[in-house]
């Protein structure tokens, strides 16, 4: 075994420099696919929100239904139909019980109803606070009334007064927050759409 | 000769010497990412495929490594295999990729890697290094597989994500929350203890 100074320096270097070539080159040959599979979840996404139905759900097709209909002004997502503007889906994020939660809200072209809530990034419990991104809690915010909603009260649990969604059983710091946080980010765009 | 003792590794890594039940280490993944089949497989895959290759590596450096850094060449080395697992995920499985989420960066804590480098691959060829990191991928495969088969059944009603129990099936939500993982390894290894006595015992007496 070499005593020197300089060898394990020279070794260490050595050996991270062929390692992050490596790396540097695999990140590299793969970064389109990564960036296409991202584009391509949050197109479904997006649809989802709006309720678009798509038979066609390869990555072409979403793509193409997805340019079609859905055009991006600011970090807001605007749905036209023909020559109509049908609503808008705007970003809404808080902290849940583990990490953050981003997410979609769609709301029709009047702001009186909730088109629909999708989930892009969460890390609750699954099973549990998970249970947000299942079908079975999401459609229920389709179609949401929140035309008279009191002030910065959109979301509300049943069975408290004015109930229009159910909490998820066992997970309800992860539900409070949702219904905390939309409330909170769909108050704000509604006061800088009207002030507009 | 080589033969039998590629078996001998085999046999130590998955059985008599099995990362999670013997040894203890690597415990804190199989606690984590159990609650699934589906996750359990791919984070044992993806630990087997790390732990292999981090061996077979250094091993075959391990004449040039000084010995005073050979800990800081060992994480170099783990942490290029995990990240390239981590982009494997990400390019051509991105569904599985978001489901285990942070695990796949902590497989470079995961003891059982640093474990066979400093005990095995350190000392030993480099194929026999790769035997061993396979084989104790293996082990700890298996027994996430044990724990998840389980943790799933009950908490979920389904295997695989394939719905074995009907609607009648009331969910165990402990089952799905850390601390289940804590009873059903408790358990493993304690059938896994007896199993072995027992054989030994019986061992001894022929």
């Amino acid at each position: 075994m070499k005593k020197t100074f300089w060898y394990p320096i020279v070794f260490m270097a050595l050996l991270t420099a062929i390692f992050t070539f490596v790396l540097a080159y695999m990140d590299y040959a793969t970064a389109d696919r990564v960036a296409a599979n991202e584009e391509y979840e949050l197109q479904t996404k997006i649809l989802y929100v709006f309720d678009i139905p798509y038979e066609d759900d390869s990555v072409e097709g979403v793509d193409q239904l997805f340019n079609e209909k859905i055009s991006l002004e600011d970090d807001v997502y605007i749905y036209q139909e023909g020559d109509s503007t049908e609503g808008y889906a705007f970003p809404v994020a808080g902290s849940g019980l583990w990490g953050s939660i981003v997410g979609y809200v769609g709301i029709s072209e009047d702001y009186n109803t909730i088109l629909g809530l999708t989930f892009t990034q969460q890390s609750e419990t699954p099973g549990l606070g998970g249970r947000i991104e299942e079908e079975e809690f999401l459609s229920q915010f389709r179609g949401l009334d929140i035309a008279d909603a009191s002030e910065e009260e959109y979301v509300v649990y049943s069975p408290a007064p004015g109930g229009n969604v159910d909490a998820i059983a066992g997970a309800t710091l992860t539900s409070k927050s949702v219904a905390n946080f939309m409330n909170d980010d769909i108050h704000s765009f509604l006061q800088e759409r009207r002030g507009e | 000769m080589a033969k039998q003792k590629s078996r001998e590794i085999f046999s130590m890594g998955i059985w008599l010497d099995n990362p999670i039940l013997r040894q203890l280490i690597g415990i804190c993944s199989a606690l984590a990412v159990t609650n699934l089949m589906v996750n359990s497989l791919v984070m044992g895959i993806g630990l087997t495929f790390v732990t292999a290759f981090s061996s077979l590596t250094i091993s075959a450096i391990r004449h040039f490594t000084p010995k005073h850094i050979r800990m800081m060449v060992q994480v170099l080395i783990i942490a290029a295999y995990v990240i390239m697992v981590d982009i494997f995920l990400k390019a051509y499985m991105p569904e599985m990729s978001k489901a285990l989420g942070p695990y796949i960066g902590l497989i470079i804590t995961n003891c059982i890697i640093m474990g066979r480098a400093e005990a095995y691959a350190q000392k030993n060829p480099p194929l026999p290094a790769f035997y061993d990191g396979v084989a104790n991928g293996i082990g700890y495969t298996g027994v996430l597989l044990f724990i998840a088969f389980f943790r799933e059944l009950l908490g979920f009603g389904s295997l695989f994500g394939i719905q074995i129990f009907g609607d009648w099936w009331t969910a165990w939500t402990i089952m799905i929350m850390p601390p289940s993982a804590f009873f059903l390894l408790a358990i493993a290894i304690w059938i896994a203890y007896n199993l072995r006595e027992k054989y030994q015992s019986e061992g001894a007496k022929s």
